[in-house]
C-alpha cells in the first residue's frame, strides 16, 4: 500500500521533528523508504513451514493435436498424480521414492489407458560425510547442455509416457535404472561408479499400468565411471566412461564456466565406437566406427532475468541430408521406424542441429514464468517449436502450451506423426 | 613556516592511511555483527510486496561457513516453500554458483545475473563479509533514522568492490558510530544507479550477540516493490566441506 503523499511529508516531518540533526536524515531516508518500512511492519508473519518429506500434486489437462494425415485431429484428457518422498530413516540412511500415474483417455486410443513410471525408489546409505553409496532405482543423469546430453547415457528407453516435449520435464518424468552406486568425494573432486545389471532382457510386453518395465533400462549390464577435478576457480571439468554389455565403451566430457557476470558457457562431448541410428532402428550389427556426439553452447540472462541459451548440436551417428534421403527412398516405413527408434533412444536425429532456449521468470506480470525452444535441424531444415506459460499461485499452477513441428514436405520434423499440439494443464500441489 | 607546512603535508599519508584503516576496520566490525563466527544455518523467509500488495512468499534455509583461506563465506540453500521449489538447492562460492533440482537431478551453474528469487539477488540471501570484497572509505558521520525510524548515529561507508566476484560494484552503508551495527545500505550497479536500499532491523540476541532478523530491500527504479527478509531459527550448525561441493548436492539431506 502507498501512503498519501500529504501523510507521508507529514511523517517525514514528525521523524525529522523528533530528533535534533536530521536535516541530513532528510536528504539520506526517503519517503518511498519510509512507505516501504510501514509495509514491512504489517507484513504477516509467515506461517510455520518446515518442508517436509513429500512433494505431492494432482494434474489434469486437455490437449487438442494436429496429425500429420489430411483433417485429421484428436483430442485427449489427462489425470495425473505425482509425488516424491525423500526422507531419512536414520541418521545415516535416506530413502527416495519418486512416482508419476498418468491415467489418459485419447480419442484415438480408447479405452483408457494408464501409465505409471517409477521414477526413483531407493536408499541412499552415507557411510561418512565423504562416502555415499545407492541401491534401486535411480535416475542418473548427466550432461552440462540444456536440449541435448549425450552424456546421459542412461536417458535410453527411460520414458514411459511424454507429458511435455520441454528438456527439463524429460529428464524428470523418466523411470530410473536400477542400480549399485557409490561416491567417494575430495575437497577438489570426487569419483562415482555406477552398476547396472541386466535384470530383463527385453521390454515387457505386460500392459499393466504398475509395470516396472525393467527391460527398459535393464536390459543388458552397464557401468559407468565419472570422476569430476577442480583445475582452478570456476573450473571442474567432468570425465565420464561408459561401458556396456556388447558395445565399445564411451568416453564423456562435460564442463562449464563463466564468461563474465551473465554469461555461462558450457560443452558436452562423447566419443567411442559404435553403430549409426539408421543400423540401430534395423537391428543390424556390423561396421561400428568412431562416432562424436557434442552439444556446445552458453546462456546469457539479460537484466530483467530472462536467460537465453544457444546450443549447436551434433550427432555423429544421427544421418546428415544425403543419407536421410536414401532413408527416405527405403520407404515411411523405415523413416518412421528411424524415428521412432531416435524417439526412444532421446537422441538427436539428424547429424547437425542449433537449439534456442528461452526461459524468463515473472514476465510481463508476476507470476507468469514463460519458456520457449527452436530447433532448427541443418539437414533438411524443419523445426520443432515449443511455447509454455505458466501462472503460479500459492499451491496452483495453470499452464498452457503449444508444440508445432514444421519444415518442408519430406523433412525431418514434417515427417513426425504430430503436426501440432495445443495443452491446457491444471496442476494443484498438496 | 614552510618547515611546518612540510611537516603537514609528510603527515598527510600516514593520515589517510589511518582513515582508511579505520573505516575498513569499521566494515570489519560491521560485518561481525551480522555474521557469526562459526559455521551456522538460518531460516530466511522472504516476503515480496509490488505496489502494496503481497505477491510472493519463500522460505530458505542457508548453511554457511567461512573459507578458511580467503575468509568468504561459503552458503549452501535449500529450497523448504513454497511446496513447487521443496528441497530444490542453490550452492555459492564466490561467483561458482549452482542450482540444484532433486526432480531432474540436474546441477545446473548459473551466473551471478541470474535471479532465482524476484527482486533478491542470490548474493542477498547468502551470508558475505563484505569486508572481503570491498574497500571502504568514511565519507562522514550522519544521524539517520534506522529501520524503526529511531535516530541511529552513524558512520557513511563508500564501498568500492575490489575483487570481480561481487554483486553489487558500489555500496554506501551507514554503520552506527557506538554499536557498528550495519543500519542502512544503499547498492548501485557499475553505472552508477541505484539498484537497491536495504535497512538492518529489529535486532535481537542471536547466537550470542546482538543481530538484525529483518532486512527490508527497497527497488532502485520500483520503489513500490519491497522484499522484507525475515531471519529465523539461527543456530550453530557443522558444514562438512562435502556441503559445499557440486557433487554433493544430488546427496544433500540435512535432517
Amino acid at each position: 500500500m502507498t501512503m498519501h503523499p500529504a501523510r507521508r511529508v507529514l511523517l517525514t516531518a514528525l521523524v525529522a521533528w523528533a530528533s535534533p540533526g536530521l536535516a541530513v536524515a532528510q536528504s539520506a531516508t526517503t519517503g518511498n523508504e519510509l512507505d516501504a518500512l510501514n509495509l514491512a511492519d504489517r507484513a504477516e508473519a509467515a506461517p510455520d513451514k518446515s518442508g517436509g518429506p513429500w512433494r505431492i500434486y494432482l494434474e489434469g489437462a486437455g490437449t487438442t493435436r494436429r496429425l500429420a494425415g489430411p483433417d485429421e485431429t484428436a483430442g485427449a484428457v489427462r489425470a495425473s498424480i505425482d509425488l516424491r518422498y525423500d526422507a531419512k530413516l536414520s541418521p545415516d540412511l535416506r530413502l527416495v521414492v519418486s512416482n508419476r500415474l498418468d491415467l489418459v483417455h485419447d480419442e484415438s486410443d480408447r479405452p483408457v489407458k494408464s501409465v505409471n513410471t517409477l521414477r526413483e525408489a531407493f536408499l541412499s546409505w552415507a557411510r561418512n560425510d565423504s562416502q555415499t553409496f545407492d541401491l534401486g532405482r535411480v535416475n542418473v543423469r548427466h550432461g552440462a547442455a540444456l536440449g541435448y546430453n549425450p552424456t546421459d547415457w542412461f536417458k535410453e528407453n527411460a520414458l514411459r509416457g511424454v507429458v511435455s516435449p520441454d528438456p527439463a520435464a524429460l529428464r524428470e518424468n523418466r523411470q530410473g535404472t536400477f542400480v549399485l552406486q557409490g561416491q567417494q568425494l575430495w575437497p577438489e573432486g570426487g569419483i562415482t561408479l555406477t552398476l547396472s545389471p541386466r535384470l530383463q532382457r527385453h521390454r515387457s510386453t505386460d500392459p499393466s499400468a504398475l509395470s516396472l518395465d525393467l527391460g527398459a533400462n535393464n536390459s543388458r549390464n552397464r557401468w559407468l565411471l565419472g570422476g569430476s577435478w577442480r583445475l582452478a576457480n570456476g573450473w571442474t571439468p567432468e570425465v565420464l566412461v561408459h561401458g556396456s554389455e556388447g558395445a565399445s565403451p564411451q568416453i564423456g566430457l562435460n564442463l562449464s564456466a563463466l564468461a563474465g557476470d551473465a554469461v555461462v558457457v558450457f560443452g558436452e562431448v562423447t566419443s567411442g565406437t559404435g553403430q549409426t541410428l539408421v543400423a540401430q532402428a534395423r537391428q543390424e550389427t556390423g561396421n561400428e566406427r568412431r562416432r562424436e556426439r557434442a552439444a556446445l553452447g552458453l546462456t546469457y540472462t539479460t537484466p530483467i532475468n530472462l536467460s537465453v541459451t544457444l546450443e549447436a548440436e551434433y550427432n555423429g551417428a544421427a544421418p546428415d541430408r544425403t543419407q536421410w534421403r536414401a532413408l527416405q527412398n527405403a520407404g515411411p516405413t523405415a523413416v518412421l521406424q528411424f524415428l521412432n527408434t531416435a524417439s526412444v533412444l532421446q537422441d538427436l536425429p539428424v547429424r547437425r542441429a542449433v537449439f534456442a532456449y528461452a526461459t524468463w521468470k515473472d514476465a510481463f506480470v508476476r507470476r507468469l514464468d514463460l519458456s520457449a525452444f527452436v530447433r532448427q535441424e541443418l539437414e533438411t531444415r524443419s523445426r520443432s517449436q515449443w511455447l509454455e506459460a505458466r501462472h503460479r499461485w500459492d499451491g496452483v499452477d495453470l499452464a498452457v502450451q503449444l508444440l508445432l513441428n514444421s519444415g518442408d514436405a519430406g523433412s525431418v520434423y514434417r515427417t513426425l506423426a504430430l503436426r501440432h499440439a495445443l495443452e491446457v494443464s491444471l496442476r494443484w500441489y498438496l | 613556516m614552510s618547515a611546518w607546512l612540510a611537516g603537514c603535508l609528510g603527515a598527510m599519508p600516514s593520515m589517510q592511511a589511518r582513515a582508511a584503516i579505520d573505516a575498513q576496520q569499521i566494515l570489519v566490525a560491521s560485518d561481525a555483527v551480522r555474521n557469526p563466527t562459526r559455521p551456522f544455518s538460518v531460516t530466511v523467509t522472504l516476503l515480496e510486496f509490488r505496489g502494496g500488495k503481497q505477491t510472493d512468499t519463500n522460505t530458505l534455509t542457508v548453511y554457511s561457513k567461512a573459507d578458511e583461506q580467503g575468509g568468504q563465506y561459503r552458503s549452501l540453500v535449500r529450497f523448504v516453500a513454497p511446496q513447487r521449489d521443496l528441497n530444490k538447492l542453490m550452492l555459492k562460492n564466490g561467483n561458482d554458483l549452482w542450482f540444484y533440482d532433486p526432480a531432474s537431478q540436474a546441477s545446473i551453474r548459473l551466473s551471478p545475473q541470474q535471479r532465482l528469487l524476484g527482486q533478491a539477488s542470490n548474493g542477498d540471501v547468502v551470508t558475505v563479509n563484505l569486508a572481503r570484497d570491498y574497500k571502504a572509505t568514511v565519507q562522514g558521520e550522519e544521524e539517520i533514522p534506522d529501520g524503526e525510524r529511531v535516530p541511529r548515529r552513524c558512520h557513511k561507508l563508500g564501498l568500492s568492490a575490489v575483487s570481480d566476484d561481487v554483486t553489487y560494484h558500489q555500496v554506501e552503508m551507514w554503520v552506527e558510530t557506538t554499536t557498528s551495527k550495519p543500519v542502512k545500505a544503499r547498492f548501485f550497479a557499475a553505472s552508477g544507479h541505484l539498484l537497491k536500499t536495504a535497512f538492518y532491523r529489529k535486532y535481537q540476541p542471536q547466537l550470542g550477540r546482538e543481530r538484525p532478523t529483518e532486512v527490508v530491500i527497497i527497488d532502485g527504479l520500483d520503489p513500490s516493490w519491497v522484499t522484507v527478509m525475515r531471519y529465523s531459527a539461527y543456530g550453530w550448525r557443522d558444514v562438512p566441506e562435502a556441503w559445499l561441493q557440486r557433487d554433493y548436492l544430488p546427496r544433500f539431506k540435512p535432517e
